[in-house]
């Protein structure tokens, strides 16, 4: 039974860590703490709706679909309201990606109606047997797509030109400018990252539930995966997402549903007491 | 010949100032008897009838709710289009409540004390029920067709509430019956699956209940409203083995719970509450899963008959351009609470005031509708209103809704 609630678990955190992992690029290049990141998840999962059930796109090209409409909402939302806000106080920003997401709620209740919405893919759905746990191929291919996305962002930002620079906008704007660094550029392509991330998040998430903007509660599970992670590690997104999904289940498990979120949270605030730089973050040193 | 002093032309000013100021305060008054024909306490105008709704049209249950405002709309349009209730057409006035006691409470005083209006539908928050209930029962305004029942509202029995949906009470007993009788059953072995919450825990002490009548057992497993993953749930299913399950929250947890159980390749038979027989429901869980679940309703669903209610219902639901979601069992519920504020008003008469509604209803009355549900019988003893069910499942196939049984059966396990 252990072995079947932990795979189950790691199967929803890797979920729960590309959407982290999407947060924590938008943080790192542009120091917004985006709030909003739960509603790039459900219009992530409506982008799915509509190329596969109104469009009635073949999948490989709903797939396409659903990545450059996200990135093209990530690049819009940055050039439409952060770029505009880049200078003024952090608290101002953070509320404009609240009113975002509250925005973009309103819009889709209005476009797609309240009602939730069936999301058909032709992913597996079944289940087999492996070393005795019943593995469901949904959560496995999830999970497989997670890792290969988050495999793949780690690569880009790692071995890369772009992923270099990006880094190295995020590292110091001040600095990135001088070197010549098109730091603006760099932030609008972290923005169409973190929707794509948080968008590939929706559709799994889409079809393991059904699509509506409920979706967003579950979205916003990765924020505290991003705390307990480390607000600006990557590799720390990846495991808080991880264990956000194992403690989810284990304790819905061993005590029960409602004592999940109580448990994710006391690790949070632990980690914010003992180790406010999160798991894999690292500690800021300030010159005085 | 009269000199204009000085101090004369100050009393001459002072007297048009006056004059200026009375002016406009007389004319109100000449004109009160006219403003308050446009604004009457009860919220009967000449030409209309202004009627409240509070309901989640946003928020974690407005999926559901939302739909059945439009039913309840979409049956006044066509009562208004027919000329309304005594020529007067009937204006609804739909407030969100956005799941949220605080937020009801004050649409409830706004719709009482200042639109007004002449009586209030739906109530889908049940917390705001259990909140309000003393206002309402102490209150003018009565409450019609409500969307959900809570002990609180509905017992006892008051003149200033008439429950519109299926009560949890005899849904639990309907369906418990139709299993035990079902499946040949001696000591069942229930699993009721619910969300955490209140009503979750209600549910399952009315599924207890009924299963003990039967000399059973029911055990409660508890899931999150917004659980994605329900591995525990299904695992404790499995070594539960129960005969049958009942299942108690939103959409998604009726679709976690049979797709969880077709992935553990363990066929229990499930039946969910009312809420949970949209047509998304079963598409969602698909046919494998989706065979082994059915819905315990106090209401046909659009299309699953061709019943006159439903036929009436159907053709002016595509008529109003509702086709999408016309099948779904609360757009039904609210096309009948619609049908009861038409025939409530019928009975209030010409001059209809909130206390003449209520003296009508409070006689007794029932609503016959043609087929979408068993005649709903309100008496001055019990105003709990559709209380027999029928099971309803999802043909794939045909992409329609099967009833098993008829309301009647139900009679024997809801008495």
């Amino acid at each position: 039974m252990l072995g079947q609630v932990l795979f189950s678990g790691l199967a929803l955190g890797s979920i729960y860590g590309l959407v982290a992992l999407g947060f924590v690029v938008i943080l790192k290049a542009t120091d917004v703490f985006n709030f909003a990141q739960g509603m790039f998840v459900v219009c992530g999962a409506y982008l799915a709706v509509t190329a596969l059930s109104l469009l009635g796109l073949p999948f490989p090209l709903a797939i396409l679909f659903i990545i450059l409409g996200a990135a093209l909402m990530g690049m819009g939302v940055h050039a439409a309201l952060i770029r505009p806000l880049s200078g003024r106080p952090i608290l101002s920003i953070i509320m404009v990606t609240i009113a975002l997401s509250i925005v973009m709620r309103a819009g889709i209740e209005i476009l797609y109606g309240p009602a939730g919405r069936t999301l058909s893919t032709p992913l597996p759905s079944g289940g087999f047997l492996f070393a005795g746990l019943r593995i469901s191929q949904l959560h496995m291919t999830a999970a497989a797509v997670s890792w290969l996305c988050m495999l793949a962002f780690g690569l880009f930002f790692r071995f890369t030109s772009v992923g270099l620079l990006m880094r190295a906008a995020a590292d110091s704007h001040e600095a990135a400018t001088i070197a010549g660094v098109k730091v603006d550029a760099m932030n609008r392509l972290a923005w169409a990252i973190g929707f794509t991330l948080a968008a590939i998040g929706g559709l799994f998430l889409g079809q393991l539930q059904i699509v509506s903007t409920e979706l967003e509660t579950i979205g916003l599970l990765a924020l505290p995966a991003v705390v307990i992670g480390g607000m600006q590690s990557i590799p720390g997104a990846i495991l808080g997402g991880l264990l956000v999904g194992v403690i989810e289940q284990l304790a819905s498990t061993y005590i029960s549903p409602k004592s999940a979120d109580v448990m994710i949270y006391a690790l949070l605030l632990v980690i914010l007491l003992v180790r406010p730089w999160g798991l894999l973050g690292q500690k800021a040193i300030n010159r005085v | 010949m009269m000199t204009l002093t000085s101090k004369t032309f100050r009393v001459r000013i002072s007297a048009y100032r006056a004059l200026l100021i009375a002016a406009p305060i007389i004319a109100c008054l000449g004109s009160a008897p006219a403003l308050a024909q446009n604004t009457p306490q009860d919220g009967v105008h000449a030409d209309r009838v202004d009627w409240g709704v509070l309901m989640d049209l946003s928020g974690p249950t407005s999926a559901s709710q939302s739909i059945w405002v439009a039913g309840l709309q979409d049956r006044i349009r066509m009562v208004n289009e027919a000329g309304g209730v005594y020529g007067r057409r009937i204006n609804i006035l739909a407030e969100d409540n956005r799941f949220n006691a605080a937020t009801d409470r004050i649409a409830f005083e706004k719709l009482v004390s200042q639109t007004p209006v002449i009586a209030i539908s739906g109530m889908g928050t049940s917390a705001s029920q259990v909140a309000l209930s003393p206002t309402i029962r102490a209150g003018k305004v009565p409450i019609v067709g409500t969307y959900t029942s809570t002990k609180a509202l509905s017992e006892p029995v008051s003149p200033m509430v008439y429950n519109g949906f299926c009560g949890y009470k005899e849904m639990a007993a309907a369906g418990v019956g139709h299993y035990v009788d079902k499946l040949g059953l001696k000591a069942p072995k229930v699993a009721t699956v619910a969300i955490e919450s209140a009503g979750g825990k209600e549910y399952h002490d009315f599924i207890a209940e009924a299963v003990a009548k039967r000399g059973g057992t029911a055990h409660h497993i508890t899931m999150k409203v917004t659980a994605v993953d329900v591995t525990p749930q299904a695992l404790e299913l499995m070594a539960l083995k129960p005969d049958f399950i009942t299942i108690y929250g939103v959409p998604n947890t009726a679709i976690l719970t049979m797709k969880a159980l077709q992935q553990y390749g363990v066929k229990i038979p499930a039946f969910g509450i009312t809420y949970l027989g949209a047509p998304q429901i079963f598409t969602a869980m698909g046919p494998e899963a989706g065979a082994n679940y059915t819905f315990a309703s106090c209401f046909t669903p659009g299309g699953s008959d061709t019943l006159p209610g439903n036929v009436e219902m159907m053709t002016f639901a595509e008529k109003v351009g509702r086709t999408a979601i016309r099948e779904d069992i609360n757009y039904v519920a609210g096309w009948v609470a619609g049908q009861m504020i038409s025939e409530a008003l019928q009975r209030a008469g010409r001059e209809a005031t909130r206390a003449k509604l209520v003296e009508s209803l409070s006689k007794g009355f029932t609503i016959d509708t043609k087929g979408l549900s068993a005649p709903i019988v309100y008496t001055p003893q019990n105003n709990t209103g559709p209380v027999l069910f029928r099971m309803f499942g999802y043909d794939h196939a045909t992409k329609k809704f099967t009833a098993f049984g008829e309301y009647a059966d139900s009679a024997r396990y809801v008495q």
